[in-house]
């Protein structure tokens, strides 16, 4: 129970001004993540099987295996320090300011790709339907369409429209129960275990391409943090967004590994055309070639027996419409994280300026959407020129736009969950007293400055795990080594010399109330009994860490 | 094999029932999360209104006006598919009989009763109505709620200018202390609006000019 101390601590944190109204539900907080989440296997499944081939379902369990430990990660993060900011804010609490800003940083690069990355790819999912969209036979057309849609979303984020989140909340069931249907009657109708064994014998990968694969899977995995962005908005977060999270994390693993076993071992109803060299293709080859890695769920439902006539007819729209709530996730996603990196001073104030009118972070907008559609030009540039074609294939290896945009991506998530990570370590060591509704599994309990703390054996094999992935990027893709590695320096260098105009600590954190802060955080949240157990938790290993120094 | 060749095989078979059992059950507990004491507390005290409003009496005489807390009741009644009954209590002087006809006070009686019964058809809430002549209002409503098994009873009360014993007025205090079942009183407020006599909306019948 609160004790005096607590009980002022308390009275401080009382809310002085209006906040964030608790208004998300349980089905709103996975739905938020899903619409981020979710989408990523739409562009995930063509890029890894183009890559790892005959061992795409093995690069999709070991990045599947890293994103269970990250989401794990996040999951007690989130119901421990549920605000706005996400990794951002875990990152900067448990390592310090330049570290979340890093951390920050890497996620903003993953949004301005989401926006890019899913406009492109939705594009793709209609041009199944609508032809002269089709990237490889029109890129002119292609790139305008992807362009004018990243416009498009940025003047309604600009004006403050934003898809209702009832609209979220019905496209992510109807997007679910889609999947489940397409993997029911695939695995019912056309897998062949044998087809399967086969193909994972003949059509085995290079080391080389199969790290690659693991590279690219890692991004059917990423945006679980818009969970924990919502946290501020949820209602209940410490006891709803464990279930939302674990429950995100089990259905995309499931769809993950699912797809790409069915697309290795899969009878196809319908003949595939022969190759441009008039062989005969297996399907993997053909999800993953040029025309169709874009679009590869499409693909695949469409030649599931039964189920897939009506599944080629409605796959694309609703493809396509999450692909595209996907990409605006991204377009209010980097303007939120900027607004939370601008209030702690990790970014100049210029990013939480509000529009007078509009009143919406109009700056941020202009600014990462106009980075998105800079990576749009990059990204198209070899198609729509051929003349760069030659330049991309001598110096990046011939790396299509889409892989380009997908390289970047898994960069961008790769890094910041590397530093989430080992956030959670830190404040597992040095911030105990905050309580965990729930907490990784396999933990070494021991005494740490005087302080009963447990050591998170998950968070090592996931640091190890995301890691690896992180060289896998940097070792088998060209421009992600480049452009990954330039955006986090250039961002650092940005970041030194704002602190410095500003008179902050350059390498040192400002000072901050953390403990205020969580009661604060916590109160708001609703949790008035993990408030209480935190003043009480606080006091316990205060009396603790006397008794240690004494002794 | 060739394409188009779509016999079920019973691996495939175990994993597409896997894929929706397991996608079915992930959904499921995802919307069932643990419940906190605020929510749990909040659950019995709704479970315990259910049971408080099984069967409604909503009280008036010429000296209780309750018609807002008629149109509160019938809410309730609607949302709890209660049964509600409207009764007009009569005081019939210790100088007549109990039998006497009172025919102001009656066409009075019908008048107010009337008017709970439309506000309880606005609500599609069946009603039933009677007039009870009584010596005194709270015993006759007392015994009514006896005679009824009421659950709850609703009276609408004014609060008296200074104290004078019984701030709400004598009949509606003996009705709070010797009631069986649960009671509630619509106290006005100095500004409130609880009692339809000061609201201008509510047809209100003059006894005065009550012809025969």
């Amino acid at each position: 129970m609160a004790d005096s101390a607590g009980t002022a601590q308390l009275t401080a944190a009382a809310p002085a001004t209006p906040t964030l109204r608790r208004s998300v539900t349980p089905w709103g907080s996975f739905s938020w993540g899903y619409s981020d989440v979710g989408a990523d296997i739409f562009v995930g499944l063509g890029l890894v099987l183009g890559a790892a081939a005959g061992a795409s379902n093995v690069a999709f369990l070991f990045a599947g295996v890293v994103y269970v430990c990250v989401g794990l990660a996040y999951t007690e993060l989130a119901a421990a320090y549920p605000v706005a900011g996400g990794g951002q804010y875990f990152v900067m609490r448990g390592l310090g300011d330049i570290f979340g800003f890093i951390a920050g940083w890497a996620v903003l690069l993953d949004f301005t790709i989401d926006i890019t990355l899913f406009a492109w790819s939705c594009i793709d999912y209609l041009s199944k339907l609508l032809p002269i969209l089709a990237f490889t036979i029109h890129p002119w057309t292609h790139f305008w369409t992807v362009l004018l849609l990243i416009v498009g979303l940025a003047t309604l984020n600009f004006i403050g429209v934003r898809e209702s989140s009832a609209f979220n909340e019905v496209v992510s069931g109807l997007d679910i129960a889609s999947e489940t249907a397409i993997l029911f009657f695939g695995f019912v109708f056309a897998f062949r275990p044998e087809l399967l064994i086969h193909t994972m014998h003949t059509s085995w990968p290079t080391p080389f391409n199969l790290m690659n694969g693991v590279s690219l899977a890692i991004i059917s995995f990423v945006g679980l943090e818009s969970i924990s962005q919502a946290a501020q908005e949820t209602q209940r977060p410490a006891s709803v967004i464990p279930r939302t999270s674990i429950s995100l994390i089990l259905t995309i693993l499931i769809f993950a590994l699912s797809y790409s076993n069915l697309a290795l071992g899969m009878q196809p109803a319908h003949a595939l055309p022969l190759d441009a060299h008039g062989h005969e293709q297996q399907l993997w080859a053909f999800l993953g070639n040029e025309d169709n890695n874009g679009a590869s769920v499409q693909v695949l439902a469409s030649l599931v027996p039964y189920y897939g006539a009506l599944a080629a007819l409605y796959v694309p729209v609703l493809g396509a419409i999450l692909l595209l709530i996907s990409s605006n996730s991204g377009v209010f996603g980097s303007s939120r994280i900027a607004y939370a990196m601008s209030q702690a001073r990790l970014l100049p104030s210029l990013f939480r300026s509000v529009h007078p009118k509009f009143r919406t972070p109009a700056v941020s907008i202009a600014i990462f959407c106009g980075f998105a559609i800079l990576e749009l030009i990059f990204a198209a540039l070899p198609s729509i020129s051929p003349g760069s074609k030659d330049v991309y294939a001598r110096l990046f290896r011939g790396e299509d736009g889409i892989t380009f945009l997908g390289d970047l991506y898994a960069f961008g998530a790769a890094a910041s969950y590397s530093f989430v990570f080992l956030a959670l370590i830190s404040l597992r060591l040095n911030d105990p007293a905050v309580p965990r509704k729930f907490k990784m599994p396999f933990n070494i309990p021991f005494t740490y400055r005087g302080a009963r703390v447990e050591f998170p054996l998950v968070a090592v094999v996931g640091f190890l795990g995301i890691f690896s992935i992180l060289f896998f990027v940097m070792l088998t893709h060209v421009i992600g080594r480049i452009a990954g590695p330039s955006w986090i320096v250039l961002g650092i260098f940005g970041y030194l010399a704002y602190r410095r105009y500003k008179g902050y600590p350059m390498f040192r954190s400002r000072p901050h109330d953390w403990r205020n802060q969580q009661t604060k955080i916590l109160q708001e949240a609703g949790e008035l009994e993990l408030m209480d157990e935190y003043l009480s938790n606080l006091k316990a290993v205060d009396e603790q860490r006397a008794k240690a120094g004494s002794a | 094999m060739t394409p188009g060749d779509s016999q079920p095989h019973l691996i495939g078979l175990l994993l597409g029932l896997f894929v929706v059992v397991a996608i079915a059950s992930t959904v499921y507990w995802m919307l069932h999360p643990p419940t906190t004491v605020a929510e749990r507390a909040a659950r019995e005290t709704e479970r315990d209104i259910e049971d408080i409003v099984g069967s409604i009496i909503v009280v008036f005489s010429s000296d209780i006006h309750s018609e807002h807390m008629m149109a509160l009741a019938a809410r309730l009644a609607q949302k709890e598919r209660a049964q509600l009954l409207a009764a007009y209590i009569i005081e019939v002087p210790l100088t007549l009989p109990v039998g006497a006809e009172m025919e102001v006070e009656r066409r009075a009686a019908l008048g107010v009763l009337a008017t709970a019964e439309a506000i309880a058809r606005q609500r599609n809430v069946e009603i039933e109505t009677e007039v009870i002549p009584a010596r005194q209002v709270s015993q006759g409503v007392l015994d009514l709620a006896k005679k009824r098994d009421a659950h709850l009873i609703v009276v609408g009360a004014y609060r008296e200018g200074k104290y004078s014993g019984a701030p709400l007025g004598r009949a509606i205090e003996q009705i709070a202390a010797n009631a069986a079942c649960d009671v509630i009183i619509g106290v006005q407020g100095h500004k409130g609006k609880i009692l339809a006599q000061k609201s201008p909306s509510m047809p209100k019948v003059n006894v005065e000019e009550v012809t025969y």
